[in-house]
């Protein structure tokens, strides 16, 4: 069982993100909201989405909206009774190991 | 120019993340890990084996880290931003030392007795479990959540085999964070894992039960229960703990809206978001102990190491006349 690769981490999280109806429904659940979208669930996936695709957005950035989850959940259970069911915690969790991936490799580590 | 790790994955993670592969615990305070349970004489062998973790037993050093890091803070953290964090963190690094030397000294820690209480509940209810004593590994979830999956999944690996050549078959957790990372996320990581996972409470649930026993509490008082997220989102454990409380004689439990308890509990902000985004978990432990604090209780439980460091710390920084107790130590002075 080795992890997965770059590429399948990168697949694996457009895929969920492009399962996301956006209705929102994860922004009123998301602990960290305070008035900035990219402080909620829906926020931090579209950033990751335009990161992979399109090259928008910087590591710095990505890293503060998505290390600034608390990973409770919270949007995940909303999603999976009211909406889409796009696993938005665990796509942000991938997203966070896809950070690390990318700067271990930078740095010539072996996985 | 080429970004490397420290400037894009927070320190306070990384931090974590070194803490618990070289020296196996959260805080990398090498503090022998039974000193708890030196009076317990417990067997390291048993039908069920206790799985204590770091969470509980490092508490009071993360309380007083994390008070350093908010005082250094003031220096500039802002939103979270992950170069100021890094600075104080550098700073955090070089008086650790000094910090946990006073904390040891010190007796007044709420924390680690919230272990010893659940072997005498576990006793009170016929329930012998072992205890891997200095053998114990640190299950490494905060690297999970953090991001480094090949480090974590090695931990992972590396733990399965400790467990096995103690003959370890079924875990009994407490920290609702390993024990939702040994019970879901382990096997996603080793093949053939075949440990049987048991979060305490449901243990507690099933037993209580069984022997009809009813734990009577010293006065009368009306609590509220936090859920937190591992337990109720990620174990699914909502009602096991409602029926203890409600269970225990003298105790009246209200509840949130419903919107705000349950599988819907709103997140304190406690643990691992402390360590990067300290002034925004702060802001979410406010919202949170206001939800709470509306239900008029004067008892919150929790039962959660971060859960019970972060409610305690809001609730006092609010000035309510409120305490905050971890259930299993009410549980245990119930049973008495």
């Amino acid at each position: 069982m080795s992890s997965p690769g770059l590429e399948e981490l990168e697949k694996e999280i457009t895929d969920n993100v492009q399962r996301c109806w956006k209705c929102r429904m994860c922004v009123a659940m998301c602990p960290t909201y305070e008035g900035w979208f990219t402080q909620s669930t829906a926020g931090r996936l579209m950033a990751i989405n335009l990161y992979i695709k399109h090259g928008l957005g910087s590591e710095e950035e990505l890293s503060t909206m998505l290390y600034a989850c608390t990973t409770c959940r919270r949007c995940q259970e909303r999603c999976r009774m009211l909406s889409t069911d796009c696993r938005p915690a665990d796509t942000i969790l991938k997203a966070r190991q896809y950070l690390v991936k990318r700067a271990e490799l930078r740095e010539g580590r072996e996985s | 120019m080429s970004k490397s790790l420290k400037d894009v994955i927070p320190v306070g993670h990384t931090y974590i993340r070194d803490n618990v592969l070289e020296k196996d615990t959260l805080t990398g305070v090498s503090e022998s890990k039974a000193l708890w349970a030196k009076d317990l004489d417990l067997p390291k062998k048993a039908e069920y084996t206790f799985f204590a973790a770091c969470g509980y037993q490092h508490m009071k050093y993360v309380e007083a880290m994390m008070g350093a890091l908010k005082s250094a803070a003031k220096v500039g953290v802002g939103m979270g931003k992950v170069v100021g964090i890094s600075k104080v963190f550098g700073k955090l690094g070089l008086d650790l030392t000094s910090i946990t030397a006073k904390i040891t000294a010190s007796k007044d820690d709420p924390y680690t007795p919230v272990l010893i209480s659940t072997v005498n509940i576990l006793r009170k209810l016929g329930v012998e479990v072992g205890y891997l004593h200095e053998e114990e590994p640190c299950c490494g979830s905060p690297m999970y959540y953090a991001g480094f999956e090949d480090d974590y999944a090695g931990h992972a690996r590396k733990n399965y085999e400790i467990f096995q050549s103690f003959g370890v078959r079924k875990l009994i957790g407490l920290v609702p964070a390993c024990t939702a990372a040994l019970k879901t996320v382990y096997p996603g990581y080793i093949n053939g894992y075949d440990l049987e996972v048991q979060h305490l409470l449901e243990v507690v649930a099933q037993k209580l039960k069984e022997t009809g026993i009813k734990p009577q509490y010293k006065e009368r008082v009306k609590v509220v229960y936090h859920d937190p997220c591992q337990l109720s989102r990620y174990l699914e454990l909502t009602d096991e703990p409602r029926e203890i409380i409600k269970s225990i004689e003298g105790v009246e439990l209200v509840e949130p809206d419903p919107e705000q308890c349950g599988k819907w509990s709103t997140c304190c902000g406690g643990g691992g978001l402390e360590a990067t985004h300290p002034e925004l978990s702060e802001r979410i432990g406010v919202r949170r102990a206001e939800e709470l604090l509306e239900t008029g209780a004067s008892v919150i439980l929790s039962n959660c190491p971060a859960c019970d460091l972060q409610l305690t710390r809001v609730t006092k920084k609010l000035g309510a006349n409120v305490k905050v107790i971890d259930l299993v130590r009410l549980l245990d002075e119930a049973l008495a």
